[in-house]
């Protein structure tokens, strides 16, 4: 440490660049050498069952039959109802901390969402256990649900979770609207409101889809809460998309199944053991296009607004 | 950047070397009382218990340092163990040859704690409607999903709420090598599923006409309630120490601690330290049967 300090200020610039080079390098390493292991150990599974992996409907690792799309289905539904609830509140929040607060106050509002982010997603998995699923089994008794684990309740819990990432991004894709662009607005005449809708929301629309597309990312990547609340029950696929009735029995998501003991059992048997990596490879394609998609967006809207 | 390629295999290079000399660093390396590495324990729920609490006596006694964990029930106690990952093991269950094969490396040792059964524990309102035992084939029907309602079970009308015992956790394989003779025989089912015995006993609890399966002495019979089993001979057992003890009941189980080879350094102080008059008494206060019982 107090060697570094002494050198001269080009030698400490190098030192500073190799060491971010090296340790970029080492993320880099470290990602590539995940995916190439995740790879290489489930080529049992793709070779047993091929695109059946994806598209089979049934889970009974014992009879070697293993189909992720109920765990797709169900990863992607939690994600979207999680999605449907936080979307609209965190947007609201943003437009009304940055177009109807003040400087300090949009920032104290901030900060307490933010502070919701801090919190360990086990501590939200057993609040959910406590409170959620305890409020949705009492509240949706009429539809003669089984249990508080539906993939409702998972959805609702990681609404909460994920409000804090919408809010943030999209705080930062409205502040990226040139202030002039509003000054003009207000002066042709146009109402705080009508500025907000006209000017802010359009000019930062890239940027609020993208901050909705990478909070689905984390939502999808979400696992020790959900894992509480889900339920955790295989084969869950509905007949129809479009019924209420599947969000409120359990389900199966892609990390409720990776977090669970049958790692243990498939550990040792190469055929689970890929089938399991396999479902991780789901998972971060998954992840990845979402959170591609999403950088891609926001790049678009800041060139978009710089220009 | 001319010389791009060659600072990457630079660094490659570096991490490679940095990354095998920290493995090899570690593999001889054993915890003892004076290595400064953590003993580190890891397993069952059921087990979990008096050996968290022999943890805490020992920190503050001896000043070890150890942790203990619940990841993965008793399959993941023995993979974590195989794998080298923990220096002891907790399972609710017996190590089978599959285990052994699946790590051949590791020479596990098994070491009784104590004894356990598996209940099968309901909810308050299917123990007050009626419902105070099952037999064998009723429980395969609810398994199985032929039996789907309380009523057919002379309980009062409502859908039976079944979370299974995740499969890999000492508690299910005793369950299911009850039912079927053989877990590996029992037919393979999609019911919601729970884990540890803290969040079996919360769900079973809050919801109404729910049944799992639960270590007899996390049943109770407050919030969930064991559920007697008809025998084949028209009697009802309820999983009590003396039915333990005598067979009676019939899903008893050992309580194990596992190790790779014999025990060293701190992992020898706790085993010796559990299995003494101090460690059985915490054994019994967790509502397990200590080995002395079991010899009465």
């Amino acid at each position: 440490m107090g060697k570094a300090a002494k050198l001269p200020k080009h030698n400490r610039f190098c030192a500073i660049k190799a060491a971010s080079w090296f340790f970029t390098s080492l993320a880099f390493v470290a990602v590539t050498a995940g995916l190439i292991l995740l790879l290489v150990e489930s080529i049992p599974v793709w070779r047993h069952s091929g695109l059946e992996f994806i598209t089979g409907r049934n889970w009974f690792y014992r009879a070697r039959e293993f189909g992720a799309l109920p765990m797709i289905y169900g990863s992607l539904q939690v994600a979207v109802i999680a999605i449907l609830i936080a979307a609209p509140i965190a947007v609201g929040a943003a437009i009304f901390g940055t177009e109807f607060l003040s400087g300090r106050l949009r920032i104290g509002l901030k900060i307490v969402i933010e502070l919701l982010a801090g919190i360990p997603s086990v501590i939200y998995g057993l609040l959910g256990i406590l409170l959620l699923r305890n409020w949705v089994y009492d509240s949706m008794e009429s539809l003669d649900i089984l249990s508080g684990d539906t993939l409702l309740t998972a959805g609702i819990l990681l609404a909460v979770m994920i409000l804090p990432t919408i809010m943030t991004l999209a705080d930062d894709a409205l502040q990226s609207v040139p202030r002039a662009q509003r000054m003009a607005a207000r002066s042709l005449g146009l109402t705080a409101t009508e500025t907000a809708i006209n000017i802010s929301l359009r000019g930062a629309f890239p940027g609020l889809i993208a901050a909705v597309l990478l909070a689905m990312g984390r939502a999808l990547g979400e696992t020790i809460a959900v894992f509480l609340v889900v339920g955790r029950q295989d084969n869950q696929l509905p007949e129809s998309l479009f019924s209420f009735q599947p969000l409120v029995e359990s389900g199966q998501t892609l990390t409720s199944k990776l977090g669970g003991s049958e790692t243990n059992i498939a550990y040792g048997e190469p055929l689970h053991w890929g089938a399991m990596l396999g479902l991780g490879i789901l998972l971060m394609i998954m992840v990845t296009a979402l959170t591609f998609a999403g950088l891609g967006l926001q790049n678009l809207a800041r060139r978009k607004n710089e220009t | 950047m001319p010389n791009f390629p060659l600072s990457v295999f630079r660094i490659c290079t570096l991490t490679a070397i940095l990354l095998s000399s920290s493995c090899s660093d570690n593999s001889n390396r054993r915890p003892g009382p004076d290595s400064g590495l953590p003993l580190k324990i890891n397993g069952s729920t059921t087990v979990n218990p008096p050996v968290a609490e022999a943890a805490e006596i020992l920190r503050s006694r001896e000043g070890l340092q150890i942790q203990v964990d619940t990841q993965g029930g008793s399959s993941g106690g023995i993979s974590t163990l195989g794998e080298g990952l923990v220096q002891l093991g907790m399972a609710s269950r017996a190590i089978r040859a599959e285990d052994r094969a699946k790590f051949p490396d590791c020479d596990f040792r098994e070491i009784r704690i104590g004894e356990d059964a598996v209940a099968l524990i309901v909810s308050r309102d299917v123990w007050e409607s009626g419902v105070t035992s099952i037999s064998k084939s009723e429980m395969k029907g609810i398994y199985e999903g032929s039996i789907t309602n309380w009523n057919q079970l002379g309980g009062e009308d409502r859908k039976i709420a079944f979370f299974n015992k995740e499969p890999g956790r000492g508690t299910w394989e005793v369950f299911a090598n009850w039912a079927y003779g053989d877990h590996h025989k029992s037919p393979q089912v999609s019911f919601p599923e729970v884990g540890g015995n803290e969040e079996t006993r919360n769900k079973v609890s809050t919801t109404r006409g729910a049944i799992s399966q639960l270590s007899s002495s996390w049943a109770d019979n407050e919030s969930v309630f064991a559920l007697g089993i008809e025998t084949e001979t028209d009697e009802t057992v309820f999983p009590t120490g003396a039915n333990i003890v005598s067979r009676a009941y019939p899903m008893s189980r050992p309580l194990h601690l596992l190790t790779n080879g014999d025990p060293v350094g701190s992992a020898k102080v706790m085993i010796d330290f559990i299995l003494g008059e101090e460690g059985q008494q915490l054994v019994r206060k967790h509502g397990y049967l200590a080995l002395a019982d079991l010899e009465e």
